[in-house]
């Protein structure tokens, strides 16, 4: 692409991404949707666009994008949520337009990375100590990540861990714990109501 | 069509400060191995992985650096690189991880977001203080005009941006813009306006893009890179342009204010000539007189003495418009412009 001499870098950026948009929102190929996602979840990795990416709403289709059936669109979009939603804007943005319940449903993903990036999301959307958002350290989610904190992945193990530490009070945890002794296991993380056989 | 079916997004949890190196030649090097890796930061330990499934002859590595930034770094330029004959694949392995090493990552990327903002809106001001005192100094107008297209954007804008690789965001291939992008140019972002190197990337990872490895994805790592070299400014930002030429002005007048009271002290330099000359420029520091205590020694120091301000101020002699001082009308030596 020709360096066009006073062009405004601004513009430059924006309108890249405004295509990218486009694209996406145009396209009827899987791979040309994942390609842009995944564009766009890297490029959400970078402080110095996140003016772009808001106000070209492309975290509105980060979370759009939980809800679609592709597991990779799926992975993207959680991926990029997580790159940029310890901003504290974006993080405003997210919380308000109740991107949460979404984002705790990617906890459920049989993809090791979507679950990857929704516990390191969910802990970055949370404030240490005390809950901004008490969604985020509600039972199931606890119990999830108790779940995760025996699992034999690692990078989940750890990131479990952190989250219990860091994010729960003790006696949530505690809670958590004791509910677990008398639930069966293999429940997938239940909605809003009863739990159902998976 | 595209035919790559793996893109990656990379996320802080993908990210490491260890690396694992794949594909090292079984030849014992494994100190050369270390010693390539550790130009791109300090290695905190390193060891090889007997265990790790390997091809044969190759041997397999974990390197672990001191920050994340060197690994990010190291990954870059090592990955696919060469070695002792082989083919080095480099790759991320946060599963090796400790809890406390993976929470310091999280905080760590946690601040330097918080941190770029936070330095955005005082480049947001700086900028704001910068225009004000802007003046008409030909040199500075012309240096303005240059980065106008910066300028502009750094004033049109709302909130400050203060991203060091500006000039890339221009420089994005046009490829993207269609569904048939093949390119992995994201590894190579300050490659990326180069489309033959796209095209040779391509080729590079055709052969691997229906490989089911997954340790052999195509990666599309575009902007991140920006992150990757906080201190490598590749563009000047419109601050930075005007705080370059800001403190040289000051020194041009600290000089001249310099010689007018050197010139009034008079008599504490040496030659006779140096009260009668005009200084343009810096000065040089005046070459200190020793006194040889002899006198046919003292006479060759000042003959070469003499020689060498001849040679320094071989300056033709200038305008007289243009010169900052003139106390005398008869013709006066120049200092060279250094």
């Amino acid at each position: 692409m020709a360096q066009k001499p006073k062009v405004d870098p601004h513009v430059g950026r924006l309108g890249y991404l405004q295509a990218l948009v486009t694209e996406f929102q145009e396209t009827e190929s899987e791979d040309a949707k994942e390609q842009v996602l995944a564009n766009l979840a890297n490029f959400a990795y970078d402080p110095s666009n996140y003016q772009y990416l808001r106000q070209l709403q492309v975290l509105d289709l980060f979370l759009d994008s939980l809800s679609e059936e592709n597991e990779t669109l799926v992975e993207f979009a959680i991926g990029g949520l997580c790159n940029l939603c310890s901003d504290k804007a974006n993080k405003e943005h997210i919380l308000q337009t109740g991107g949460v319940p979404l984002i705790i449903n990617c906890l459920s993903s049989p993809n090791e990375e979507t679950v990857l990036s929704a516990v390191t999301t969910i802990m970055y959307l949370s404030s240490p100590g005390s809950g901004s958002h008490p969604e985020l350290t509600a039972m199931p989610v606890v119990q999830c990540m108790l779940r995760f904190s025996l699992s034999a992945n690692t990078r989940l193990r750890n990131l479990a861990q952190i989250f219990l530490e860091d994010f729960c009070s003790p006696s949530q945890v505690a809670e958590a714990r004791s509910w677990r002794a008398h639930s069966a296991l293999g429940i997938p993380l239940p909605k809003t109501e009863a739990p159902q056989q998976p | 069509m595209c035919i790559f079916k793996s893109f990656k997004v990379y996320t802080i949890n993908l990210e490491s400060r260890y690396l694992l190196i794949q594909g090292v030649p079984a030849v014992g090097a494994m100190k050369e191995l270390v010693a390539r890796f550790a130009l791109y930061g300090a290695i905190e330990q390193y060891n090889a992985l007997d265990e790790y499934p390997a091809e044969d002859f190759t041997e397999v590595y974990l390197i672990k650096f001191m920050n994340l930034q060197s690994a990010r770094t190291a990954k870059r330029k090592m990955d696919e690189q060469s070695f002792f004959g082989g083919l080095l694949h480099v790759c991320y392995a946060p599963e090796f991880e400790t809890v406390e090493e993976t929470r310091k990552k999280l905080q760590e990327r946690k601040a330097y977001i918080a941190r770029t903002t936070k330095n955005k809106d005082h480049y947001m001001t700086q900028k704001k203080l910068v225009t004000e005192h802007k003046n008409t100094k030909n040199f500075r107008q012309d240096f303005h005009s240059e980065t106008s297209g910066f300028c502009a954007a750094a004033v049109n804008t709302s909130t400050g941006n203060s991203d060091p690789c500006f000039p890339y965001s221009c420089e994005l291939p046009l490829c993207y813009f269609s569904s048939k992008c093949t390119c992995s140019s994201g590894e190579h972002v300050d490659r990326a306006s180069n489309s033959s190197q796209d095209g040779r990337n391509h080729d590079e990872t055709g052969e691997h893009c229906n490989h089911k490895d997954s340790l052999q994805k195509m990666q599309i790592k575009t902007l991140k890179n920006s992150v990757a070299c906080p201190g490598a400014q590749k563009a000047i930002t419109p601050s930075e342009a005007v705080d370059r030429f800001m403190p040289r002005t000051t020194q041009l007048q600290e000089r001249k204010r310099r010689r007018q009271d050197d010139r009034k002290l008079g008599t504490f330099f040496e030659t006779s000539t140096s009260s009668n000359e005009v200084v343009i420029g810096p000065l040089l520091p005046d070459i200190p007189k020793v006194d040889m205590h002899d006198d046919s020694l003292n006479t060759t120091a000042d003959l070469i003495r003499k020689k060498l301000k001849e040679v320094i101020s071989s300056v033709p002699e200038p305008p007289e418009d243009k010169l900052e001082d003139m106390h005398t009308s008869h013709s006066v030596k120049q200092r060279r412009r250094i």
